[in-house]
């Protein structure tokens, strides 16, 4: 099985120095479980790739290409020639150039599925991978997937090796020159919106600590569960609404009304940006 | 006859030198390291009759002994040998010479024997070894009556024959055990005199501990096999009498620890040669299970080798073991190698140490704390930054001491009497970054000389006359590991700048009157530095009555802090700072002095211990403060 790891520019969270994240070094542990892995990195410096060695890799590709250009073109089209069976990434963004959505727009990019929050990973029969994905409050789930896929890592997945410098030293890195993109090209314009007051989800709950507990955790327990099948969909969406209304996570009926929501919302966004 | 005689001893030379020589083909195996023969055997004398007799004649029985039948073995051989020359061998004075000489080795084979049976201490290894005093006394017995017959009679008697041939068999028996037995040591132990690494522990007044600088270009980081050792190490590990000091004065195997220096050195030298005798000495404590596959080419740390890693990850590197060895066998370079190999290459330093490793390499701090963070502890005391002034006289080292609640307070006991003495001082400030002793001693050499380059940069852009720490490992690094990458710089513990300051008359201290006190020597200060009276005096000078635990000094045992031994974490049956405590309990003393962060960490954390522990600083404070408020009483009177 072949597995390409993508790495990313983060920073340390109290030094501000350049650091692999820590949930792609994960991501190099688990995929040495798996198959023969390789590096991918696009970004002006080699500096993931290099550290992405010590913490085991024998190979990495650096795709340089300037600050702030768009990384999703170029990964892409080196994940379509290379044509690896997992595509593993890191989880979300938490300083620096970190990973982000990139993994979500390269899978969106090359049609394959995307699993978030990998603990292990096991091969099993031809072109399937079995996936341990953690869930909320501890809870796994088991999914089999057909490879090509692209994969997170999730914190709780096995610890990283810790950085070895002979390793780094060892292994090799293949520099890459990338044709310019533009960031603004490639990906959607971010949008801007106003505050929006959110809405409180303990109102509804009330009672003791452990129904308030239910109700933000939203537990489901076996006899609150309510199967509706074959609804049309106007039926299954009032439904909905009706439930997030209950848990709290929509605020009443008769509070939504139309009048009091921009006052709320100007206020709020004066206090956001003073 | 007498020929036979003087043919005995070349025969038992030429044997020895025979199995020497078969021993010597393994340790060629090793790396190559540059011996300077001529200038070595030169200093052999000085350093087998000073260096090594002070070591051992900490047990006076067994420097007697060994006087007695290592002299005698020496002078009786030697003198039978002289038996080639025609007048000699005529002359009946002579062979009462001879006799006299035998005689003398009769006599300390008898104490040999002694130490042995009729029961052998723990400390000491049986196998080979229970059957050397047997061969001794053969020897010597039959040494004995062969010359004193022929003094007394005449080269032509009954009895003669028959005490040359138990000689013979003693003697030969010797001279065979010199490949894989007892006899071992006399040979590699005198080689490894000559050709020891570090030429300098003979050398200077204060030991040679500096950790020696991995080349980081070199095609293999740290030992992997025993034939990446270098040759004279290997040598080292063939000297070891398995005389059992070590395992009596380490810490961990005090604890329950798997870790036995003896049988480290044992599992070396069997990890070269895997068909030599058994190992018969006390075992690792709790030993981890390891299959023991071994050879000069296969790998010697993990649990399908000779060591497991629990072993390798135990040592404190407190070098009590170093101390005690009369061989002069470097255990704690040979356990960096093998760990340098461990972290740096395989990745695989202790599981509970990832994250330390990684935030040393990543934020320069062990506990990833902001540097900004450091001088927090000082909060409402003025704390110069040489960053502002660019010189002071003195620049404090904080070490990372100073980001823990407990170690803090003594930090501002050493910063109120530097402001109570007026001394010019200033602290890095945030430019201060760790002075990397802990990936060091976890083998993580990279990273080390990383933060010993960024840090020599930086005190090389400011002025000061000397650098003042509390912290011995601190003191340690930037006094004498710092060297090897360009910092050269004059620092003091604080127990010595204190000591001084109250000696100039700039520290007027009161007499304190809190009972007695002992004082604990931080390994890196005492063993690593030779630097014990300082912190005595400074203790005597405040007032203090003083009394002393049976460990101190040199030979004072580790608080189980060094080494990052605290973060690897390998489980024992006790905790050393326990014993430690305890035994500081045994003085009766109310009170431990501590002169080290780590020491102070260690030991306070211990519970249920009746004694306070204070640092030194902490305690001459209190001295000052005394001091001053017996001032306006005496004014008054």
């Amino acid at each position: 099985m072949r597995i390409a790891v993508l790495l990313s520019a983060g920073r340390h969270p109290v030094s501000g120095k350049p650091t692999l994240p820590r949930t792609e070094a994960q991501a190099i542990r688990m995929a040495a479980g798996l198959g023969a892995a390789t590096g991918l990195h696009v970004g002006p410096d080699a500096f993931p790739a290099e550290a992405a060695l010590g913490h085991g890799l024998d190979y990495a590709a650096h795709i340089a290409c300037a600050a702030g250009s768009d990384p999703v073109g170029p990964l892409a089209a080196r994940i379509v020639s290379d044509a690896p069976d997992i595509v593993l990434a890191g989880r979300r963004g938490q300083g620096g150039d970190e990973t982000g959505l990139v993994p979500y727009a390269v899978a969106a990019r090359l049609g394959v599925p995307i699993v978030p929050d990998a603990v292990a990973m096991r091969p099993a029969t031809d072109g399937l991978v079995e996936i341990d994905q953690a869930l909320p409050k501890g809870v796994l789930r088991r999914l089999v997937v057909r490879t090509p896929v692209v994969v997170t890592v999730h914190p709780a997945a096995p610890p990283p090796l810790p950085f070895a410098f002979g390793k780094a030293r060892r292994g090799s890195i293949e520099r890459i020159a990338a044709a310019p993109t533009d960031l603004a090209a490639g990906a959607p314009p971010p949008e801007e919106r106003p505050y929006r007051k959110r809405p409180k989800m303990m109102r509804a709950a009330g009672g003791s600590a452990a129904d308030r507990l239910k109700a933000v955790t939203g537990e489901a327990t076996a006899g609150g569960a309510k199967v509706l099948d074959h609804q049309t969909p106007e039926d299954a969406a009032k439904e909905v609404l009706a439930f997030l209304r209950r848990v709290g996570v929509l605020a009443p009926a008769s509070a939504a009304g139309p009048g009091r929501r921009p006052a709320a919302s100007e206020d709020a966004s004066r206090h956001a940006t003073s | 006859m007498t020929a036979a005689f003087a043919a005995l001893a070349f025969l038992m030379t030429g044997l020895a030198t025979a199995q020497t020589l078969r021993r010597a083909a393994l340790w060629r195996l090793g790396a190559a390291a540059p011996v300077d023969w001529v200038s070595g055997l030169a200093k052999l004398p000085k350093r087998y009759l000073v260096d090594v007799h002070h070591v051992v004649a900490r047990d006076p029985y067994a420097s007697r002994m060994h006087a007695i039948v290592a002299g005698g073995l020496l002078a009786a051989t030697m003198l039978a040998g002289f038996a080639i020359l025609p007048p000699l061998a005529g002359s009946r004075f002579y062979w009462s010479v001879v006799a006299l000489a035998f005689a003398m080795t009769l006599a300390g084979s008898l104490l040999v024997g002694a130490r042995r049976y009729p029961k052998t201490p723990k400390r000491l290894s049986k196998g080979g070894f229970q059957r050397l005093p047997f061969l001794l006394l053969a020897y010597a017995a039959g040494g004995t009556a062969a010359a004193l017959s022929i003094a007394l009679s005449g080269p032509e008697n009954p009895v003669l024959l028959v005490a040359l041939l138990v000689a013979a068999g003693g003697g030969l028996g010797l001279a065979y055990e010199v490949k894989d037995g007892p006899m071992r040591h006399a040979v590699a132990g005198a080689l490894h005199l000559i050709a020891h690494p570090r030429q300098k522990r003979f050398e200077q007044g204060r030991p040679d501990a500096a950790l020696l600088p991995l080349d980081l270009d070199a095609p293999k980081l740290g030992a992997e096999l025993p034939a990446d050792f270098t040759w004279n190490r290997l040598l080292g590990f063939d000297a070891c009498v398995q005389c059992g000091r070590c395992e009596t004065a380490c810490p961990a195997f005090a604890a329950g620890q798997p870790l036995n220096p003896k049988r480290l050195i044992q599992d070396l030298v069997g990890a070269l040669a895997p068909d030599g005798p058994t190992y018969q000495g006390s075992p690792y404590p709790n030993a981890r299970p390891v299959a023991g596959e071994a050879g000069p080419l296969f790998k010697v740390i993990g649990p399908d080798a000779k060591i497991h890693p629990d072993t390798l990850w135990s040592c404190t590197t407190c070098r009590a073991c170093v101390e005690e060895c009369p061989m002069m066998i470097e255990h704690v370079d040979a356990i960096i190698s093998l760990r340098r190999h461990q972290t740096l290459e395989l990745s695989a330093p202790p599981q509970k140490s990832f994250e330390t490793l990684a935030n040393l390499r990543e934020a320069d701090e062990p506990g990833a704390r902001p540097l900004t963070a450091r001088g927090d502890f000082a909060a409402g005391i003025e704390l110069p930054v040489i960053s502002k002034r660019g010189e002071a006289d003195v620049l404090l080292w904080l070490g990372d001491g100073a980001y823990d609640m407990r170690y803090g307070r003594t930090l501002r006991a050493l910063i109120k009497l530097f402001h109570e003495a007026g001394v010019d001082f200033a602290v890095l400030g945030e430019e201060e970054r760790d002075t990397g002793d802990l990936a060091r001693r976890l083998g993580d050499e990279a990273t080390y000389q990383g933060l010993a380059k960024a840090n020599i940069e930086t005190l090389q852009k400011y002025r000061f006359n000397r650098i003042v720490t509390s912290d011995p490992h601190a003191l340690h690094a930037l006094r004498n590991e710092y060297r090897a990458f360009g910092g050269d710089f004059e620092v003091v513990h604080h127990t010595a700048f204190l000591l001084e300051l109250i000696d100039a008359g700039k520290l007027p201290t009161g007499k304190l009157d809190a009972g007695t006190v002992t004082y604990h020597d931080p390994c890196y200060l005492g063993r690593y530095n030779g630097e014990t009276e300082a912190p005595r005096k400074v203790l005597d000078r405040i007032g203090l009555s003083r009394v002393e635990m049976a460990r101190h000094g040199r030979r004072s045992m580790c608080c189980g802090g060094g080494g990052g031994a605290p973060i690897a974490d390998i489980p024992g049956d006790a905790r050393i700072p326990d014993l430690r405590m305890a035994q500081a309990a045994e003085t009766g003393a109310e009170m431990v002095a501590v002169a080290c962060p780590t020491c102070t960490a260690m030991l306070e954390g211990v519970t249920g211990r009746t004694a306070e522990i204070r640092d030194v600083a902490e305690l001459v404070l209190m001295a000052v403060e005394t001091g001053r408020a017996d001032e306006p009483r005496r004014a008054a009177a």
